[in-house]
Parts: C-alpha cells; sequence; structure tokens
C-alpha cells in the first residue's frame, strides 16, 4: 500500500518533472539553433544548469523572505502535483481522487498566486510590474481554463482525469469539441509564461519576476517552469487527445508519446507566435478568447446531450 | 471507516497552520502578506475538508480562495495606493470591539463543540460526495442554482463590457477631465488650459476643429 500509493506517484511525478524539464530545454534549444552548430543541444542546458548551481543565490535589499525563498519551490511543487494527477493508464494514476481535474483548476489558480509572489517578493520594481502584469493576464487564462475543462468534464459526467479518458472511446474531444484545445494551449502557454505570452518575465521587464534571481533559486525557477510546462502538456493529452487510449502501444506509452506531440506543438508555437503588449494581449483575452470558451463550452454541452 | 493514524497526524498538522496562519494575519504589518497569510490558512481548512471526506468542498476551497485572495491583495493595494503593498501598516482596528467579538465567537464556538450533539455513524462504503453534492444542488434546488449561475455570467459580461475601455463613440477616457477640487472648479492636476493653449497650440487652433 505504501509502495502503490506513495512511492510510486511521488516516483513518476519527480521523474517526470526531471526528465520532462530536460527534455523541454534540449527541444526548446534545438528549435531555436536549428542545429547543433551552437554547441551540443544534449549538454547545453546541463552546462547552464551547473553554472547557475555554482553561482552564488545572490538576494535584494529587505526581500520578504519566506516568500523570495519559497516560490521557485512552490511552482515546482505545483507543476510536480501536476503530473501526479495524470492517468498512465486505468490503474496506473499517482493520484485518482473523484474531483482531480477540480484539483487541476486549483493549480492553475494557485499559480498565479506563486507567481505573484515571486515577483512581489523580491521588492524590486521590475520584478513587481512582472508579478502586477502576471495576476491581469493569469485572471484571464484561468477563466478560459475553467470553461474549456468543465467542457471536458460534460461528457465524462465526472471530474475525474481516469473518467474523462474514458468517456473519449468513441471520439476523442478534440474531435467532438474542436474549439477546446487550441483554447487550452492558449493557456498553457499563458500558465508558464512560454513564448509569446512571457509577458511576466518578458525581456521588455529584463526578465520580469525573475530579475533579482540567480544561482540555484533561478535554476529551480526555470525547471519548473519547464515542468510545468510538461505537466500542462500530459494534462492536454489526457484532456482532449484520449490519454491512454490507442492500438498496439500499451497505455503509458501512448500518454507519452501523446504528451511529446503536445510538448511539441506548444514549444513550436512559443517560438512561431507573435508577442502581443500585454495591454492588447488583455484585450485578446477578454474580447475573443473568453467568448469563443464560451462557444466551446455550449458546443460541448449540446454535443453531449446529443449523444445521450 | 474508523480514520487512520496518517489521518489523526494530518488533521493535528493542518488544524495547527490554520490556526497559526491565521494569527499571523494580524501580526503582519502589510496587505499582501496578509491576504496569503489568510489564503494559507482556508487551504489548510480545505485539506481538512478532504479528510472530512468533502473532497469537492475542500478542493474547490484551494480553487476559490486562490484567485479570490489574489484579486482582493491587488484591490486593496489599489485602492490604499501603496504600490508595493509593502508600507508598513496596522492590520488590527477597534481592539476592544475585535476582543469582546473574538471571545463571544470562541465561545459560542467551543460550547456547539463541547456540547453539540453530533452525528457519529460511519460513513457508507459506496458513498460518493462529489455526486450527492451534485444531487444536492442541482436536484431540488436547480432552479435556484442555475439562475444564480446565469446572473452571475451575466454580470461578468456587463463588467467587462463597462469597464472596457472601447465604446461606440471611441476610447472611455479620451476628452475627459479629472474632477476639480472643488465643485465646478478647475481639474485637478492639470496645468491651466489657457496656457496650454498659449503655449503650444497658439497659432493653429483652427486646425483643431471638429
Amino acid at each position: 500500500m505504501i509502495l502503490d500509493q506513495l512511492i510510486l506517484p511521488w516516483l513518476l511525478a519527480w521523474l517526470m518533472a526531471g526528465l520532462g524539464a530536460y527534455l523541454v530545454a534540449v527541444l526548446d534549444r534545438w528549435m531555436a539553433t536549428g542545429s547543433t552548430q551552437a554547441g551540443s543541444v544534449w549538454l547545453a542546458p546541463l552546462a547552464s544548469a551547473a553554472w547557475l548551481l555554482t553561482q552564488q543565490a545572490t538576494t535584494t535589499e529587505a526581500p520578504d523572505a519566506g516568500a523570495w525563498r519559497l516560490a521557485p519551490a512552490l511552482y515546482l511543487a505545483l507543476a510536480a502535483t501536476g503530473l501526479a494527477l495524470v492517468p498512465w493508464s486505468p490503474t496506473l494514476v499517482g493520484v485518482d481522487l473523484a474531483t482531480s481535474l477540480v484539483l487541476w483548476g486549483s493549480l492553475e489558480a494557485l499559480a498565479t498566486v506563486v507567481i505573484f509572489l515571486h515577483g512581489w517578493s523580491a521588492n524590486s520594481h521590475l520584478a513587481l510590474i512582472g508579478a502586477y502584469r502576471y495576476v491581469a493576464l493569469g485572471i484571464s487564462y484561468l477563466l478560459v481554463s475553467m470553461f474549456v475543462l468543465i467542457g471536458v468534464a460534460l461528457p465524462a459526467e465526472s471530474l475525474r482525469w481516469t473518467e474523462v479518458v474514458a468517456a473519449q472511446e468513441s471520439l476523442w474531444h478534440v474531435v467532438s469539441q474542436p474549439l477546446g484545445l487550441p483554447l487550452f494551449l492558449v493557456v498553457g502557454l499563458g500558465l508558464t509564461f512560454w513564448g509569446p505570452l512571457d509577458l511576466a518575465d518578458s525581456t521588455d521587464l529584463s526578465t520580469g519576476t525573475a530579475v533579482e534571481r540567480s544561482g540555484p533559486p533561478r535554476l529551480v525557477w526555470a525547471l519548473a517552469r519547464a515542468a510545468m510546462l510538461v505537466a500542462f502538456s500530459a494534462i492536454a493529452a489526457t484532456a482532449f487527445l484520449g490519454g491512454w487510449m490507442g492500438p498496439w502501444l500499451p497505455g503509458p506509452a501512448w500518454l507519452l508519446l501523446k504528451s511529446l506531440a503536445v510538448l511539441v506543438v506548444l514549444l513550436w508555437l512559443g517560438r512561431r507566435l507573435p508577442r502581443l503588449a500585454p495591454e492588447r494581449c488583455l484585450t485578446l483575452m477578454w474580447v475573443v478568447l473568453l467568448p469563443l470558451s464560451f462557444v466551446d463550452l455550449i458546443w460541448a454541452g449540446a454535443v453531449a446531450l446529443w449523444m445521450a | 471507516m474508523t480514520p487512520s493514524l496518517a489521518t489523526h497526524i494530518a488533521f493535528v498538522v493542518l488544524a495547527a497552520l490554520a490556526v497559526l496562519s491565521g494569527w499571523r494575519v494580524f501580526c503582519t504589518d502589510s496587505m499582501v502578506r496578509a491576504s496569503f497569510f489568510l489564503l494559507l490558512s482556508f487551504i489548510a481548512v480545505g485539506g481538512i475538508m478532504i479528510l472530512l471526506t468533502a473532497e469537492y468542498l475542500g478542493v474547490a476551497m484551494f480553487f476559490m480562495m486562490a484567485v479570490e485572495m489574489m484579486v482582493m491583495a491587488l484591490f486593496m493595494v489599489m485602492f490604499m495606493m501603496n504600490p508595493a503593498g509593502l508600507n508598513p501598516m496596522k492590520m488590527v482596528h477597534q481592539e476592544r470591539v475585535a476582543i469582546v467579538a473574538g471571545v463571544a465567537v470562541f465561545g459560542v464556538l467551543s460550547a456547539v463543540a463541547v456540547l453539540g450533539d453530533f452525528p457519529d455513524m460511519p460513513l457508507p462504503a459506496e458513498h460518493a460526495p462529489v455526486i450527492s453534492l451534485g444531487r444536492e444542488l442541482l436536484g431540488d434546488s436547480m432552479l435556484v442554482f442555475e439562475t444564480a449561475g446565469v446572473v452571475l455570467l451575466t454580470t461578468m459580461v456587463g463588467v467587462v463590457v463597462l469597464s472596457s475601455r472601447r465604446g461606440r463613440y471611441g476610447r472611455a477616457d479620451e476628452g475627459s477631465v479629472p474632477p476639480g477640487l472643488e465643485p465646478g472648479g478647475e481639474p485637478a492636476g492639470r496645468p491651466k488650459e489657457s496656457e496650454e493653449e498659449k503655449g503650444e497650440e497658439g497659432g493653429h487652433a483652427h486646425q483643431h476643429h471638429h
């Protein structure tokens, strides 16, 4: 019981977080350089991680001590909790709660708090601007994410990820709810502030909430963002691409492949999409994406009624 | 279903965390810190709810309180004109009233805990809290619940529309002036209109007619 319920989920989540974050770093670098000319893509992330580990972790004048130390670790913990919710097969699930879908939603909400604290606690103006910027944007992603997730839960008649996957036996949600996955991918880029939605940690604020970070905490912050992206890909594959379902291969292999596909799409979108100014981005979220998520929800409800 | 030792330990830890962080809310001197200590306290209470097998309510507590405390902290900072939320300020007011109210509430709650008659029926094995909560909300009170939901959604859309800067007649803040210091007076915090006209656009005012 202890092996099943404590050690296995723990190992699964942290292995996934560690290996996944490494993979994100490799893929992102490969997409950026397009070749191995700038050193080995496999070794470069390890080299920069080692470099950060040997650096001194500087601090600011009068930071909020608790939040300043904890924020990167808390974000990593949220990512790991997210990974623990992913169902690899009908039986191989880290944490199979009756409300695991709502728990994922609350991780997204708590991420807003953690990112705000990361910027706020530094007691430095650029970090503070990044933090406020994330809150303004984060609340709009949260709403979109909530409506999309309700749409996913409707046909399953359950808030459990395993049953959400089981409800996609005949037809994956990516087909029956065509608006869901694109909207959810935007949420994913926003949640990890990746690519064009990297507005909280963007270069115009000289890395925003992370501006005063150096050394190991900076490494943990980068690791946490990458791990969150991996957790998000796995959840998106579970919600829209039928999770463990597929012919020939065993369930976990399918989930791994699908998550990898979502991850690659996210990283590619992160490199390709143009960046918007924060206020225009906010308008886009509230005026375009939020109404689209209402449409997605109505669509999901209508399809669920028609199928039932 | 008798609770295991782990459940007991978890309850004690979570309860201590809830009380300690709730107490810290009143000891800190920053609004932002106070909000997040309150959030920590609520998260611990949500954990206790999960221990009581009210799974949905517990997890929904994390969800709602995270956003709520975030928004609350932000609004307090905005209204107090305290951009970093770091200016030291006192978190307790009307101390005598607060002490009396606190002691009274503590007395009532302890009386309920000590004298109350709690049910001690074991939970049925097939108990499904999410489903039973759903039936409770969407069974008899479906109409009320759904009406409240639609009203909230309409309010949300309405607020977004009203607070949007873009409107049918252009941007909402275009041509607006700050209110005067006395009724009908000059706009506060603006240079005198006449000086501006003379200084900058004196000769070609005719180009600006609409």
